[in-house]
């Protein structure tokens, strides 16, 4: 077997181990191997430089490259490489069944068949073990945070980790999880909103102040002057629903947007449940005034009577209001005409909401009234599609921009 | 030209860098294959420092582009400079140029303002190009640089084409504020540098401080150690425990205690909270690094 194919084959395997390489990678790696050197530190060097771009995927790397290269130098004897992948399909518990004496080397064309069949094989294995890709998967922390030097690349897998659990299903532990990564989170955030409202600033041009800058180059019109288009700063209105499992979801809503408190003239942090209350943050924790009963059973058409009453002035047409909620409502009238007058005096209502689409409207949910009157229903799954959701501030009316549900009706 | 390993461990030898064989080989693929490489790592770790000690040892110029939020094409590549064309055109006016010519004498190199990545490609010998924080700038400006990255020309509309003669060495840096795109991923070589152990840290400073005693240094080594590993707002780079060394000589410190941190900890902690947390742990830091 030529060293290239011996490297394409470690390539598929790490494939399979989920780090992603494309091909020019491959190539790279071909490259950066005739480069470095066989010498097996080299070969290891050459081979993470080029096709792991991700610290993240540095254990998977370490694991797959020590179960592969065995420790011999690559393109040794054939007789004692069909030896070696004997024992490396042992090692996985795969592969040709029954141990049997080594293969002899086979043409091309049958070894790579040989090699695409592999993975399937393996799959099929785990998937009837039961777990398929969760076992691998705490495995693979399990192993990566036994490595890491520093809280670098642990960090980096828990933040993966957290962004991609369902909001839905959260427990307490995968808060505290969430909670680590959100310093990182919301100055991610923080960036991209930020970019998305200076896009969104920019309009027209403005010819009077173009002019005025004109005035300076003897009248040449050089520098292009843009209007900003109104309202150039919103006012912030959220509203977090914290009964049941969504609490968790408005909890990382409000620490996300807390991050970003400046974009704006003015942000209002409400929290509700069967009642309003104003919500803060002390040292990273929620705090809520007056606290609320925690096991009330929502009433959402009391808090909008609750708002309206007592925060009326809040809704100006430069306000936008972001309500983070299941729209489960106990059955209780839901109001939605509340939430039209609220929506009617202020520039526009985002309506996001943890539970997965095929759930809307099933059960106790009033959602569907509510998403009529809003101008958009968007469905936050996870941290990453809430993070996304909320990005959806900068452009609140506009349709379609996002991967974004448009509301049922 | 081919770089050998032997050339590579050599330079940095020379450059008083002391590394692994990590980065070696990163660089040595970076140089041959001639490809950009892209380095992550926590802030402080010496991540920029590669890319000069790469210059130095290569015997190149170092042009450095920091990048930041709205960093655009008129601050990276190229802008004309209009002051001078403006001031070009009206002391023409007397002359009664045609406009031919004028256009012909306002566009020309020496009304154009040279920003790094125009600098970098124009040059006429090669140079090593450091693109500082490159996850600080927008994603539009990642895709330009894609583009630049890929052919190494630039097209200015007045003056055409502008290729480079002699392909820079590319050295990107990123403390990872938001995630890079695959693409640009996918065309860089990729090394993570982290902060040194502490056999590694003392040998920077023995290197670095020649007057420093061997037994305090390792001591602050494993200090510094220590200390990385408490969860701080922000832990020490390596040049800060540089500078808290050469505090401890300039104070004329001989051994590690409490009086000693007291009057040096500001060198290296940058956060009150950090400082709090550090004295009501220094017992036992201290009795780790000083055993």
């Amino acid at each position: 077997m030529t060293i290239r194919a011996r490297l394409h084959e470690f390539v598929v395997r790490l494939r399979v181990a989920g780090v992603r390489i494309s091909v020019a990678e491959s190539l790279d790696a071909v490259a950066a191997v005739a480069a470095a050197g066989l010498e097996r530190a080299h070969l290891r060097e050459a081979l993470s430089a080029s096709l792991i771009k991700d610290e993240a995927d540095r254990a998977t790397f370490d694991r797959e490259f020590e179960r592969f290269f065995r420790a011999r130098a690559i393109g040794t004897h054939p007789a004692r490489q069909g030896q070696s992948w004997q024992g490396m399909a042992g090692a996985h518990g795969q592969g040709q069944a029954g141990g049997g004496p080594p293969r002899p080397r086979q043409p091309e064309p049958s070894a790579g068949s040989r090699l695409r069949a592999q993975p399937r094989t393996e799959k099929r294995q785990a998937e009837k073990s039961g777990g398929p890709e969760q076992a691998s998967k705490t495995d693979k922390r399990a192993e990566h945070e036994g490595q890491a030097t520093s809280a670098m690349p642990g960090h980096l897998a828990r933040q993966r980790a957290a962004l991609n659990r369902p909001l839905a299903s959260y427990t307490e532990l995968d808060y505290e999880a969430a909670e680590q990564t959100l310093a990182l989170l919301r100055r991610r955030f923080r960036l991209r909103l930020g970019r998305r409202l200076k896009h969104a600033r920019r309009g027209r041009v403005d010819i009077r102040r173009t002019i005025r800058a004109a005035v300076s180059r003897g009248g040449t019109l050089i520098d292009l002057k843009w209007r900003a288009r109104r309202p150039r700063r919103f006012d912030l209105l959220i509203l977090g629903d914290v009964s049941g499992s969504v609490r968790y979801a408005s909890a990382l809503m409000l620490a996300l947007i807390a991050g970003a408190r400046d974009f704006f003239r003015r942000v209002d942090s409400f929290v509700f449940i069967d009642r309003l209350a104003e919500a803060g943050f002390e040292q990273g924790h929620l705090v809520m005034t007056p606290p609320l009963d925690l096991y009330a059973r929502s009433d959402f058409g009391r808090v909008l009577n609750e708002l309206l009453a007592t925060h009326r002035r809040r809704l100006t047409p430069a306000t936008v209001i972001v309500i983070l909620g299941d729209g489960r409502n106990n059955r209780r009238p839901p109001r939605a005409d509340l939430l039209l007058q609220a929506r009617r005096s202020c520039h526009a209502l985002l309506w996001l909401t943890p539970e997965p689409r095929e759930r809307w409207g099933t059960g106790d949910s009033a959602i569907a009234a509510y998403a009529r009157v809003a101008d958009a229903l968007i469905e936050c799954r996870d941290l990453r599609a809430l993070e996304l959701g909320l990005e959806r501030i900068a452009h609140p009316t506009e349709r379609g921009r996002y991967p974004i549900a448009r509301a049922m009706s | 030209m081919t770089t050998t390993r032997e050339f590579i461990a050599a330079a940095l030898e020379r450059a008083r860098y002391v590394t692994n064989e990590r980065v070696e080989t990163a660089l040595l693929l970076a140089l041959n294959l001639e490809k950009p490489l892209l380095i992550e790592g926590p802030a402080g770790a010496g991540k920029t420092e590669v890319a000069k000690v790469l210059a130095e040892m290569l015997g190149l110029e170092l042009v450095r582009l920091q990048c930041y939020e709205g960093l655009d094409e008129a601050r990276a590549l190229y802008e004309w400079n209009y002051q001078k064309q403006l001031l070009r055109l009206q002391a023409d006016e007397a002359g009664g140029l045609r406009w031919e010519e004028l256009s012909e004498h306002i566009f020309s190199p020496q009304y154009l303002l040279q920003r790094p990545l125009l600098k970098a490609i124009s040059s006429p010998q090669r140079v090593v190009l450091l693109i500082d924080e490159i996850d600080k700038a927008d994603e539009e400006f990642e895709a330009f640089l894609l583009e630049l990255l890929s052919d190494f020309q630039v097209s200015i509309p007045e003056l055409g084409t502008i290729r480079a003669s002699l392909r820079p060495v590319v050295v990107l840096t990123s403390n990872r504020a938001r995630e890079l795109s695959e693409a640009l991923r996918r065309r860089c070589l990729y090394l993570f540098i982290d902060f040194p152990g502490i056999e590694q840290e003392r040998r920077i400073l023995e290197l670095k401080l020649p007057e420093l005693e061997p037994a305090l240094a390792a001591a602050a080594a494993r200090f510094v150690n220590g200390l990385r590993k408490l969860e701080l707002i922000k832990p020490p780079s390596i040049a800060e425990s540089l500078d808290w060394a050469r505090a401890l000589l300039a104070l004329e410190i001989k051994e590690l205690d409490g009086a000693a941190l007291r009057t040096t900890l500001g060198l290296l902690l940058k956060h009150e909270a950090d400082r709090i947390l550090v004295e009501s742990k220094s017992a036992a830091l201290l009795g780790r690094a000083t055993k």
